[in-house]
């Protein structure tokens, strides 16, 4: 079987998600947050931060809150970022934003002042512990606004934030890579991660098949229906872009049809190769232990073309054991 | 609305239930019709990948998740056969509604896992990160499964 081969990189796909909100037309806002507030990029050890400020900064404009407010507001909530409470902080920034929608029914002073304090209640609710019941004891402002700010609406808005926290970081463990503390990167890596899984049901049923069909005669008719059918599920997930996997997967479905010579040299081109599963396993086991791997050992079928490559399978290593997969080419060669 | 959250439950049931799915349903598929002819190999294919889906949910769930629910209709839609399944907990959902549970922040990647994820048009955002750690954990078992199977019977 074959599996799906390279992983679509999310670094490629993250900017862009993460630069088309902000390019709305703020940019003058943007300058002016950077100037005034002092950001404190010393606290701050991942490039994640500013691209995480963009989208929350637009998210947060998009709501037409007063901004001075929410500017105050965000260096609160990126000073701790490696404390647990990150997240925690990061979503209860992302609540205090939303905030606004929840009162645009009452007056338009009493709802900025509503709002503003409730970013503030919120703010230091979310730097102190887990805001759920978290009440601020400087100003008596505060106090007799929330009163009115623990009504059904905002507490069902926070249990709905830590519900998904909740849940990312059950997610998170399960995604290989999933050490990204910004939601954004997280949930690309998430979808990434079940296009590439679906992606590998497919190839592995239909590589099958290849190889009971090629054994039968018909490879040709075959290879054509799986990039006919992988085309069609392109157009119908989505247009925004042809994952580079989706694309080895056509290129070696063609090539197979017609040499598992230039199969392999078409692999090896892209920085795979396939090599025996004992030294897959071997590689995988010594060199990344603690990470996971997104390794897909697949054993394919003799072949009568290239008589050493029975039983090999075809190997996607992720990360830092590419380099060693390029050192074993040499091995597997025929 | 319920304020206590309930204890999330993602097991997944072993690799030999799905296995054992997967396979009855390729029986049943060669106890249907003989598939030689190369000209038939388009729907051949079609229904292996639908018999692994169907299998897959099965074997995951049964109609106790969300997505396997939404995938088996699709398929069993597609058969023009009507599939009923049990209503529960159509109070909570009720509930639930009434919470403003979209949030435009986030919507754009939620979108995206719905598109993915069968069954994610309907449901809110934290229902569908709990689908979505489910099915990926049922997607990994299923390639597991198929590998161990393809391994076993390729030729030496």
């Amino acid at each position: 079987m074959n599996s799906s081969l390279l992983t679509p990189s999310s670094s490629s796909s993250s900017p862009h998600h993460l630069q088309s909100p902000a390019t709305f037309d703020h940019d003058d806002f943007l300058q002016n947050f950077f100037s005034s507030a002092p950001w404190p990029s010393s606290a701050l050890d991942d490039d994640a931060p500013p691209p995480t400020s963009d989208s929350s900064l637009a998210g947060f404009h998009h709501h037409d809150v007063d901004s001075r407010n929410q500017i105050t507001m965000i260096p609160l909530s990126h000073h701790n970022p490696n404390d647990a409470v990150d997240v925690n902080a990061l979503y209860s920034g992302f609540s205090a934003g939303s905030l606004p929608f929840h009162f645009p029914q009452g007056s338009g002073g009493g709802v900025m002042k509503q709002s503003h304090t409730q970013t503030q209640s919120q703010a230091t609710a979310s730097t102190t512990t887990g805001g759920t019941a978290a009440t601020p004891q400087t100003k008596p402002k505060v106090r007799a606004r929330r009163g009115q700010a623990t009504d059904p609406h905002s507490i069902a808005e926070r249990l709905r934030r830590e519900r998904i926290a909740e849940r990312m970081k059950s997610l998170q463990e399960l995604v290989p890579n999933g050490n990204k503390t910004d939601k954004a990167s997280m949930l690309d890596e998430i979808i990434d991660y079940v296009k590439f899984l679906q992606l590998q049901v497919k190839v592995i049923l239909y590589l099958s098949l290849v190889l009971s069909m090629s054994r039968l005669g018909g490879a040709a008719s075959v290879s054509s229906q799986i990039s006919e059918d992988a085309g069609g599920s392109n157009e119908n997930t989505s247009g925004e872009n042809q994952t580079a996997a989706k694309m080895t997967e056509h290129q070696v479905a063609k090539l197979m049809e017609e040499d598992m010579g230039s199969a392999m040299q078409y692999l090896q081109g892209k920085g795979l190769c396939l090599m025996p599963i004992s030294l897959a396993t071997t590689i995988s086991t010594a060199t990344c232990p603690s990470r996971n791997p997104l390794i897909s050992a697949v054993k394919e079928a003799g072949v009568p073309l290239s008589p050493n490559a029975v039983t090999t399978p075809l190997v996607n290593v992720k990360g830092a054991s590419v380099v060693t997969v390029k050192d074993a080419s040499s091995v597997s060669k025929p | 609305m319920a304020s206590a959250d309930k204890p999330i439950n993602t097991d997944v049931p072993e690799k030999d239930v799905f296995a054992l799915h997967f396979l009855q349903s390729l029986s049943n598929l060669r106890r249907q019709n003989t598939f030689d002819s190369p000209e038939k190999t388009n729907d051949r294919v079609k229904k292996i990948k639908k018999a692994a889906y169907v299998s897959m949910a099965r074997a995951a769930g049964g109609t106790n998740r969300l997505w396997s629910r939404a995938l088996l209709r699709r398929a069993a839609k597609e058969n023009n056969k009507v599939v009923r399944f049990p209503r529960r907990k159509k109070r909570v959902t009720c509930l639930r509604r009434r919470s403003n549970r979209r949030d435009p922040v986030e919507e754009e990647e939620a979108e995206r896992l719905r598109n993915l994820v069968p069954g994610g048009g309907g449901m809110g955002t934290s229902k569908l990160m709990e689908e979505t750690a489910h099915y990926i954990k049922c997607l990994s078992m299923q390639v597991k499964v198929m590998q161990c199977l393809v391994d076993g019977l390729a030729p030496k």
